[in-house]
């Protein structure tokens, strides 16, 4: 472990994003939070909760969704694995697609059709099956 | 899409305020979630390089326990919500701007003290310094 002071770990920061590389869509899994972070611009945001699940990332420049924060995946797939065997079938070697676990959540609730709650899943969906969002993670 | 690195357990110390004691403690962040942000944007980059530490040390609040189940450590409790108002935000390019208004900072750390997520939320309209829907999402304020 190493310890910093303010100054030394902003250094370390800009230091760590030099060269600035262009920017890709990541899907990362964090075990420290048992959460999936999900990003498709470079764009600053700002978070909304949409449910226990998911958190919604908006673009500050555009407040068009950009990503999405998943939190406690390890117990949500578990629990999905249980209520819904074929949802076990998406899961390969511990890679999930983002968009199951989406649409199993949407699956799940008893939103309306034109709530948005719904919109912002199908958003979420349409996002992560453009941009091939895959997780890995010990979540099975 | 870009894989996901290896994981790899090195951690990063950084001090933060006690609510309980008022005093420094030492918070880590894992080597591997700062590669990741600093792979981002240089926004993203100056946001976890200059506000994370600012609000961990200068919080406006600090809330304790996540109401929602999912959110709460399989652990127990011990979750804690670091909040502030940083100087500055940033653009994507790294430019340093005036704090987004009617938004606030929110640093999360775990009961391992690791600080695993931080990021914009829009602020309480009656108490500007504190995230919207506070009352509902935490069980207890600390400061």
């Amino acid at each position: 472990m190493t310890a910093m002071n303010h100054d030394q770990f902003a250094a370390y920061m800009l230091k760590l994003a030099q060269p600035a590389p262009a920017f890709v869509p990541t899907a990362s899994y964090d075990a420290d939070g048992d959460c999936i972070e999900f990003l498709i611009a470079p764009d600053p945001f700002y978070a909304e909760r949409v449910d226990d699940l998911v958190t919604v990332y908006y673009s500050q420049d555009t407040h068009e969704i950009i990503g999405s924060l998943l939190k406690g995946v390890s117990g949500f797939c578990r629990h999905m694995s249980e209520k819904m065997p074929g949802f076990k079938i998406e899961i390969l070697d511990g890679s999930v697609k983002l968009e199951h676990i989406f649409l199993a959540q949407l699956w799940a609730t008893e939103a309306q059709p034109n709530s948005i709650k719904t919109l912002t899943y199908r958003k979420l969906i349409a996002i992560a099956e453009a941009n091939e969002a895959t997780a890995t993670f010990a979540c099975v | 899409m870009e894989p996901s690195p290896p994981s790899r357990r090195e951690f990063i110390q950084l001090d933060a305020v006690d609510p309980v004691s008022g005093k420094l403690f030492l918070v880590q962040i894992s080597f591997e979630r700062l590669q990741i942000v600093a792979r981002r944007s240089m926004g993203q980059t100056r946001e976890a390089g200059f506000i994370v530490p600012h609000v961990l040390q200068k919080p406006t609040a600090i809330f304790e326990g996540l109401r929602m189940d999912v959110d709460e450590d399989q652990r127990g409790v011990g979750w804690r919500c670091y909040c502030g108002i940083p100087q500055h935000s940033y653009r994507t390019d790294g430019t340093a701007c005036p704090p987004y208004p009617r938004q606030v900072y929110l640093v999360f750390v775990n009961q391992d003290r690791i600080a695993y997520n931080w990021r914009w939320e829009k602020a309480d309209p009656d108490e500007p310094n504190l995230p919207l829907n506070h009352q509902g999402r935490f069980k207890k304020r600390l400061i």
